[in-house]
């Protein structure tokens, strides 16, 4: 027996959807009948919109997808301007203000306090520029992940953005597509340091080389890509792609991922939510199984067994190695360079977004990249431009060479938001980046230290990935509850991918901090010679590693210890939900 | 490495109480998580969802409990609740009544 919301999207879906929306912009917020409202807003994410969480009602998030966080010169104004105009509302962020844009660990964009009557003319400037919010959200193809600097990276392997773009053009909007069991996440990297981040998507492309039969020529490796399906964090099941043991030459990754997601929509639960991700096909298959039926009623050509992969090459979001991140100055291909600059918890006020427009225009070529981690990539600055980029006062507040706690925060929306999470989160993370970069130093040779705080277990900050993982929980100090987190160490991506293992649960938010400087004392003091935080935490067992996570209070203070989630919105002066306001009034 | 069994979200309904995991030969106290819910379509039975923080309770796997009740025993379950709720905070509050 399908789904409630299976039941919702088969009714009306995809472009009649766009219709209605563009009608009740028109006729009001009001206009959606109340008991039609929950079956409206599940079709509206089709169209990358969310509705805030209670006591914001109203009002909605708008995620703008940008394969492979690409915009072109020209875009991230657009961006700016719309932020600057619409992404206002009753609520001031203390440290941020009243309108910003975040940057997401899928490479997209989010911005809050949209009012339904603005969408039209929202909509309207986006597709004049070429950007999109289609499918952002939903049961379909999200937004398209990869290296962020495809087609320039002087990495590179293989150029991924035309494939990605190839993918994106067949697959968004694609009716046979539009309607999976669940959401679909796809990533395609063609660079020898793993930035697509592949392995925790539901189906990846990797870099990888296969001896092709020629004409019986002296053989090249061809380059091309592996395929793994079935990766994904969420919901204390998280899950690294299988390896399904085929290669596609560049051309055919269009079929593959065709025949794959249409594998998904025929065969992945839909009678039960919590087991439709196709993390959970893979599991009961198996991954030979899955390689068969795509050979055998998906595709119409003979697949190729897995390639040569760079994987021992992979070092973003590793844990160890080079170039864990791409924040700073690296040589593109064609000899400018691509600076990568730290965007704090990924969200950049919207005044600071037009002249980051401006910057890269001026030095670069307008274009801009955002990455997995939350932060902008400042393409095509020549090296003699470099020097006075670099001077810029902008980039005192999103450095290419910040403290190791700056660039290694990710957070989610969080409470400030979300109806999911239990905590605050942006906001925290910036007080615990400063608070411990004012006072933890990293032992010598250790210049990467990775912290994502996501508010509860959807995981979106994709906390099991990083050095230190926090999730959002509640327990009781001194007889009240308040905001807490659960504590995972030592995750990373890299050639042999291990998620986090939680091994602290319920530290109360204003002694994590001291917790975090506990255990980096301890590492300096315990480690081997060069041992990484990673393989350090991987020769412990999980009691050693509770012992070393020592929760304690410092001059650290935090002012949300309160339950936030029971606010209307944590900042504001009177934030009970008896304050919160009324829906906005249509104009 | 032992996470948490059940998600945990705003949507949960108990994110934080105390409880004790007693056996015959040992008892553990620890913080734990309790949720009421139900499949989204062509619900069966209500289910209740107890989990106490493995971190604290060596003495037995980390594990979560689910009890599948019929509206009926829900029912029951409620009504209990409610009453002993009414008999506690009576009691705190001085009232003597029985």
């Amino acid at each position: 027996m399908p789904t409630d919301v299976e039941n919702w999207k088969s009714e009306v879906y995809g472009n009649e959807v766009r219709d209605r929306l563009f009608e009740f912009a028109e006729e009001g917020y009001d206009s959606i009948p109340d008991d039609e409202r929950d079956a409206w807003f599940e079709r509206f994410k089709w169209w990358g919109l969310y509705h805030q969480r209670n006591g914001q009602e109203g009002y909605f998030m708008l995620r703008i997808g940008t394969p492979n966080g690409v915009l072109e010169p020209g875009q991230l104004r657009v961006v700016g301007e719309i932020a600057d105009e619409y992404a206002r509302g009753p609520g001031t962020n203390p440290v941020f203000g009243d309108a910003y844009a975040d940057f997401t660990t899928r490479q997209s964009i989010q911005l809050h306090w949209i009012e339904l009557s603005d969408v039209p003319a929202i909509f309207e400037k986006l597709e004049a520029n070429g950007l999109s919010t289609q499918q952002a959200c939903g049961d379909s193809w999200r937004n398209i992940v990869g290296n962020p600097v495809a087609g320039k990276d002087g990495q590179e392997v293989i150029d991924a953005w035309p494939v990605i773009r190839d993918l994106n053009e067949r697959f968004k909007g694609n009716d046979d597509h539009a309607n999976l069991p669940r959401k679909w996440k796809v990533s395609v990297t063609g660079s020898a340091d793993g930035s697509g981040q592949g392995d925790i998507n539901d189906l990846a492309f990797e870099p990888a080389y296969k001896s092709v039969d020629g004409d019986g020529d002296a053989s090249g490796d061809a380059v091309g890509f592996n395929v793994r399906v079935g990766g994904g964090l969420a919901r204390n099941e998280p899950r690294f792609a299988r390896d399904i043991d085929v290669w596609v030459p560049p051309e055919r990754v269009p079929d593959v991922a065709g025949g794959l997601s249409a594998l998904f929509r025929d065969h992945g639960d839909r009678e039960d939510r919590y087991n439709a991700r196709v993390k959970f096909l893979v599991d009961e298959w198996g991954a030979e199984e899955v390689r068969e039926t795509l050979q055998a009623e998906y595709v119409d050509f003979e697949l190729e067994t897995a390639g040569r992969d760079v994987r021992e090459e992979y070092t973003y979001n590793a844990g160890e190695g080079e170039r864990n991140d791409l924040i700073g100055v690296h040589d593109q291909k064609d000899g400018a360079n691509f600076v990568g600059l730290n965007v704090l918890v990924g969200r950049m006020g919207a005044a600071d977004v037009l002249d980051l427009a401006d910057l890269a225009a001026e030095y670069g070529s307008g274009e801009v990249r955002l990455s997995q981690r939350q932060n902008v990539i400042v393409t095509d600055v020549p090296d003699d431009a470099l020097d006075a980029f670099l001077d810029e006062p902008l980039l005192d507040d999103y450095s290419p060479y910040p403290s190791p706690f700056m660039r290694g925060s990710v957070a989610c929306t969080g409470t400030e938001f979300c109806s999911l999470s239990i905590v605050e989160t942006k906001n925290r993370q910036v007080r615990f980046a400063r608070w411990l970069k004012e006072n933890v130093d990293l032992p010598d040779g250790v210049d990467e230290f990775h912290v994502h705080l996501s508010g509860c277990t959807a995981s979106c900050a994709q906390p099991q990935i990083a050095d230190v993982s926090l999730r959002g929980m509640k327990t009781r100090k001194d007889g009240e509850p308040v905001e807490a987190l659960d504590v995972g160490l030592g995750g990373g991506l890299g050639e042999d991918p291990g998620f986090a293992r939680w091994v602290t649960q319920r530290v109360p938010v204003d002694e994590a901090p001291g917790a975090i400087a506990n255990l980096i004392d301890s590492f300096a003091a315990e480690r081997d010679e060069g041992e990484s935080f990673r393989a350090f935490v991987a020769r412990h067992d999980e009691d050693e590693l509770d012992a070393l996570v020592d929760p304690e209070e410092t001059d650290y203070e935090d002012p949300m210890m309160h339950n936030t989630k029971r606010t209307w919105y944590p900042y504001a002066e009177n934030d009970s939900m008896d304050d919160a306001p009324s829906p906005p009034a249509d104009d | 490495m032992s996470d948490r069994l059940l998600r945990v979200n705003a949507y949960t309904t108990l994110d934080l109480v105390e409880g004790r995991a007693r056996g015959h030969e040992f008892e553990a106290e620890a913080p734990g998580v309790v949720n009421v819910t139900a499949p989204r379509e062509d619900p069966e039975q209500v289910t209740l969802e107890v989990e106490l923080d493995g971190t604290e309770i060596d003495d037995i796997a980390a594990h979560a409990d689910e009890i599948d009740l019929s509206p009926a025993q829900a029912r029951t379950l409620a009504e209990a609740l409610e009453s002993t709720a009414d008999r506690v905070e009576a009691a705190r509050n001085g009232d003597g009544s029985r």
